[in-house]
């Protein structure tokens, strides 16, 4: 466990946690509730375009079974 | 889970005065972490008193057990709360974990020695300290934690050094 913890230890960008260790709690969690705000519009698109392309992928195969 | 509902269901516990330590990965993002999370985790405290403010602060927003089929009889209450210990809850404004006990850290009265207050999305409460947080996801032994710990660890470096 020990072994693998350290080898994701390698990949942590440093400079991003120090930027946040300057910030209070309270900054940290306006700054999250942003992040996590662009995320969830992220998801809503991605699954807005996976509708819609399940929409268009049916109404086609309608078509060509109309055909 | 909404970007709204870290607020509101923390909010709500704070409002409600309910005894509770935050933990897991809002613990972490409070202590420097820059993961992404969406659950809320938090250990509450099982008297009599704060089970009534549990289940009157969450009353409004419908709890329900989390992937359990819909329609079934639940009823989220003083008598369910005590006759069961840890809840993993959906409700209409988010999810919320409440635990009455966690691995590694045991329930709240053991764990509030190991907790400090913060201010979070405007609101005062509990938190577990970030040696604490570590010791919990240790403890928990899970794959998907390692690299949290590792970012945890790392953090505390950054603290000590």
């Amino acid at each position: 466990m020990d072994d693998i913890i350290e080898v994701y230890k390698k990949d942590i960008d440093r400079s991003l946690l120090r930027e946040n260790l300057k910030l209070t709690p309270q900054q940290r969690s306006e700054r999250f509730e942003v992040a996590m705000r662009l995320i969830f519009e992220l998801r809503r698109a991605a699954e807005l375009r996976r509708t819609t392309k399940r929409l268009l992928e049916a109404e086609s195969a309608s078509k060509q079974r109309e055909a | 889970m909404t970007e709204k509902g870290f607020r509101d269901i923390l909010g709500a516990l704070c409002s409600g005065n309910v005894e509770f330590i935050l933990i897991g990965g809002l613990a972490a993002m409070a202590h420097g972490s820059a993961r992404a999370t969406v659950d809320v985790d938090v250990v509450y405290r099982r008297t009599l008193e704060n089970m009534h403010r549990i289940e009157q602060t969450l009353a409004p927003f419908a709890p329900y057990l989390r992937g359990a089929p819909l329609g079934l009889p639940f009823r989220f209450d003083v008598a369910t709360i005590s006759s069961g210990l840890n809840f993993t809850l959906r409700t209409s404004i988010g999810d919320l974990d409440l635990l009455g006990e966690v691995v590694g850290g045991g329930d709240f009265e053991r764990l509030i020695t190991h907790s400090e207050t913060i201010k979070l999305f405007g609101n005062d409460m509990q938190c577990v300290t970030l040696a604490k947080l570590i010791e919990l996801k240790r403890a928990a032994g899970r794959p998907k934690d390692l690299d949290a710990i590792a970012e945890l660890e790392t953090l505390q470096d950054e603290l000590e050094s």
